[in-house]
């Protein structure tokens, strides 16, 4: 059976009918064009939007909502190091709690044993694998801390010994890049 | 615009001049492109402070200069004072604002009046923090260094 455009259908008996058949209410067509420019325009202006805002890095920080990131405002890029992520309840590196917050404010060492031998074998491991890459670069020992906004410093400060001890040194603090007094995002100085 | 025009030059058949331009494919490929760009975006601006100290290694120490003179911070609960050399400032009291951040504008003065006087060279500044100090406040005051000409930043616990 043909397949018929939606609207009124009479009979076959008023088909033909010149009331009916052609003369009902003037014939209001049903194929409707789609404006196809508005749409393009539209497509371009995301495309644009979200190639302005792409991240060749990806994520390098997992987020999670015990640990809510500082803001600064003149920030560099993130590295793509390892990260170790300080909440209120553990120490993480690699998805792997390594102390507990509550234990560490008990004692007065300067490290945290546990998380200076993770790094100490993370490194290790760094550099075996650019020696079988051949790869001639030094290591440069760049760590990420995660830590949440209300940390005390007698915690953080263990960590970033920890993390010189176990051969990263150059630590970056993970921050939220926030707006400067203007309201305009800032660079960080050379 | 000639486009759809008769030139009048054609002997035999005339051949249309007007193109249609198959957009089916275009669109294809911007609903792909946008789709794959949505799932890759990150939408969180993070970025990062560098600091030096924390001691053990010796990789992130910087070269000590004979021209710069060493420029201390040390940040409790209640105030800040800068030391610069051997002269010490007036301590500047933490007043915080509204959002508990800590009002730096002081600090900020203090600073270009230090700048003023040991010239651009002086780059590296200690910020020497105490143990309750909390870690925004650290971050908060890390940044203003920096934002003030003093990018190399080591953070040290307070000798006692």
């Amino acid at each position: 059976m043909a397949i018929e455009t939606p609207g009124k259908r009479f009979g076959k008996r008023l088909r033909k009918s010149k009331v009916f058949g052609h003369g009902h209410a003037a014939h209001k067509s049903t194929n409707a064009d789609l404006l196809i420019t508005p749409l393009v325009d539209m497509f371009v202006i995301i495309v644009l939007f979200l190639i302005a805002n792409f991240s060749a890095t990806g994520e390098i920080l997992n987020m999670t909502k015990d640990i809510q990131l500082p803001t600064a405002t003149h920030v560099d890029e993130l590295e793509l190091a390892p990260v170790v992520m300080v909440s209120n309840d553990d120490i993480i590196i690699n998805g792997i709690s390594v102390a507990r917050v509550a234990d560490l404010a008990r004692d007065d060492y300067f490290t945290i044993p546990a998380l200076e031998e993770k790094l100490r074998e993370q490194r290790k491991e760094t550099e075996e694998l650019h020696q079988l890459a051949n790869d001639g670069t030094a290591f440069k020992g760049v760590v990420n801390i995660q830590g949440h906004k209300d940390i005390p410093f007698r915690i953080i400060k263990r960590v970033m010994f920890s993390c010189s001890n176990g051969g990263y040194a150059n630590i970056n603090f993970a921050v939220l890049r926030g707006a400067g007094p203007g309201g305009e995002k800032t660079a960080s100085l050379p | 615009m000639a486009g759809g025009m008769d030139l009048g030059d054609s002997k035999g058949q005339k051949k249309a001049l007007d193109a249609t331009i198959n957009l089916v494919p275009f669109i294809d490929l911007m609903a792909v492109t946008i789709s794959f760009l949505i799932m890759t975006a990150v939408w969180t601006q993070i970025g990062r402070l560098q600091v030096s100290g924390g001691g053990g290694g010796d990789e992130a120490t910087p070269e000590k200069d004979d021209k710069t003179v060493p420029v201390t911070l040390l940040l409790s609960e209640k105030d800040l004072r800068l030391t610069v050399g051997t002269s010490t400032f007036d301590p500047i009291p933490i007043v915080r604002d509204a959002k508990q951040q800590i009002d730096l504008t002081k600090l900020n003065e203090r600073f270009k009046d230090v700048k003023e006087k040991l010239g651009p060279d002086q780059t590296a500044i200690t910020v020497q923090t105490e143990d309750s100090v909390r870690y925004e406040d650290l971050v908060h005051v890390i940044d203003e260094c920096i934002g003030d000409g003093f990018p190399s930043v080591s953070v040290a616990p307070v000798s006692t």
